[in-house]
């Protein structure tokens, strides 16, 4: 599921591919803390793995984050979901995508792979329960012709957690 | 035949040659344009068609010619100027050609700054420039490595000197500090020429490269002007960091921060390197 909606994606443009070795760089330099980049020979999927905060709900975890950028990156967002099994969170689905604003509606192209990193975290860090969302299991059968969560009409939560 | 026939037979020939040049016929649409030049020798167009054929054809020569012709009678064009730079660059008239293309990205980017010519001329300017920091490069780097070679060597000879006369203990760690100190200068000497990374603050927030064509927002934040560009179109209206609303007629080229690059390309050559 998590692969068919990347299998029809265009090759990255010039400026994608630019912009995205020298997120790498920076990366390689500066990793954001509790991130790890699994290294593969793939610039446009990036596989990353997440490191729940210590003295958080979500300490000694370990999740998979990933990470497949468009062609016009990043004038558009990545498509950003976790590899199940994903978190209990109640803005994360079992299906691995993420209610987070800044990944759809609110996407800026000032933002970087690392700050979406550090929000995804934030989210993580700051939530007081474990829970799926209220309507998980309906949002997850409705994806399961593959749909990305770019498509979705998010309908966000919350603006704090 | 009068000035108005003359003139409209010739435009039917440019037409016929941009047929024959769409469809790779060179030598038949350097005829055509020919036969326009002839007929209308003070069109510039007719000029920089050619010329775009014997830069298709590898004959640099005329492509000289006929871009200096159409500069002549149109001083601002950018394809002339643009291809006269490449044809200088190929007789190895380097300082010239780089003047050239400079011309040109400067004209290209008043007539339409998101233009693929200027993103053209730019790699073809950075390509050259970049080749001349490697020419210069190599040969301040030789010069370094001789000169710190014999400063080592005549440290050595006044070391065994005092070995000789018996101050072994002094001499030793006063040498090992010498010596020391020596590499720091040699490699201070040489950080320019050392590629590494270009400062964030010449650098756009989007593209994470050097700015070429810097404009600032009233947010007070500078972009690369043919990305901000692109975003305000496909994004949305406001600021990619502070996401105050952001009109394109509100974009200001950031001229401190052009010359900022300028003198830093200026110093570390290396940042040219496009890829």
């Amino acid at each position: 599921m998590t692969s068919s909606s990347a299998s029809g994606r265009k090759t990255l443009s010039k400026i994608a591919c630019n912009r995205l070795q020298k997120e790498l760089l920076e990366w390689q330099v500066n990793p954001p803390a509790g991130f790890k980049h699994k290294v593969t020979d793939n610039l446009q999927r990036w596989v990353i793995e997440v490191n729940g905060a210590p003295g958080t709900l979500y300490s000694n975890e370990t999740y998979q984050l990933q990470v497949d950028f468009p062609e016009h990156y990043p004038m558009e967002a990545p498509q950003v979901i976790f590899i199940p099994p994903a978190p209990l969170h109640p803005h994360i689905y079992s299906n691995g995508h993420i209610c987070l604003d800044i990944l759809y509606d609110s996407w800026s192209p000032a933002m970087t792979v690392s700050s979406i990193c550090i929000s995804i975290l934030s989210m993580l860090s700051s939530s007081t329960m474990k829970q799926r969302p209220e309507d998980n299991d309906r949002y997850v059968k409705n994806c399961r012709n593959g749909r990305s969560p770019k498509e979705t009409r998010w309908w966000f939560h919350d603006d704090k957690v | 035949m009068g000035p108005s026939l003359a003139f409209s037979t010739a435009e039917e020939l440019r037409k016929a040659g941009n047929s024959y040049f769409k469809k790779g016929f060179f030598n038949a649409a350097i005829e055509a344009y020919t036969e326009a030049i002839t007929l209308c020798p003070d069109i510039p167009v007719y000029y920089t068609n050619r010329a775009l054929c014997h830069l298709k054809r590898n004959d640099w020569t005329r492509v000289e010619e006929d871009s200096r012709k159409a500069i002549q009678l149109e001083h601002n064009l950018v394809k002339a100027h643009y291809m006269l730079g490449l044809a200088l660059l190929q007789k190895q008239e380097y300082a010239d050609g780089v003047k050239e293309l400079e011309r040109a990205l400067d004209l290209g980017r008043g007539a339409n700054p998101k233009g693929y010519m200027v993103e053209e001329i730019w790699q073809e300017l950075a390509k050259a420039k970049y080749m001349e920091w490697e020419d210069l490069s190599s040969k301040r780097s030789w010069e370094l490595q001789n000169l710190k070679e014999a400063c080592e060597n005549a440290l050595k000879e006044k070391h065994d000197a005092f070995e000789m006369e018996g101050f072994l203990d002094e001499a030793g760690p006063t040498h090992m500090r010498q010596l020391e100190a020596l590499g720091r200068v040699f490699e201070k000497a040489a950080e320019a020429d050392t590629p590494s990374e270009v400062p964030d603050y010449l650098c756009c927030k989007i593209t994470l490269d050097i700015f070429r064509d810097p404009v600032i927002t009233p947010s007070g934040v500078t972009y690369e002007r043919s990305v901000i560009l692109n975003h305000l179109e496909k994004v949305g209206n406001f600021d990619p960091i502070t996401r105050e609303p952001l009109d394109q007629s509100q974009l200001i080229p950031n001229f401190s921060i052009k010359e900022a690059v300028e003198a830093y390309l200026q110093e570390h050559g290396w940042a040219y390197r496009t890829e």
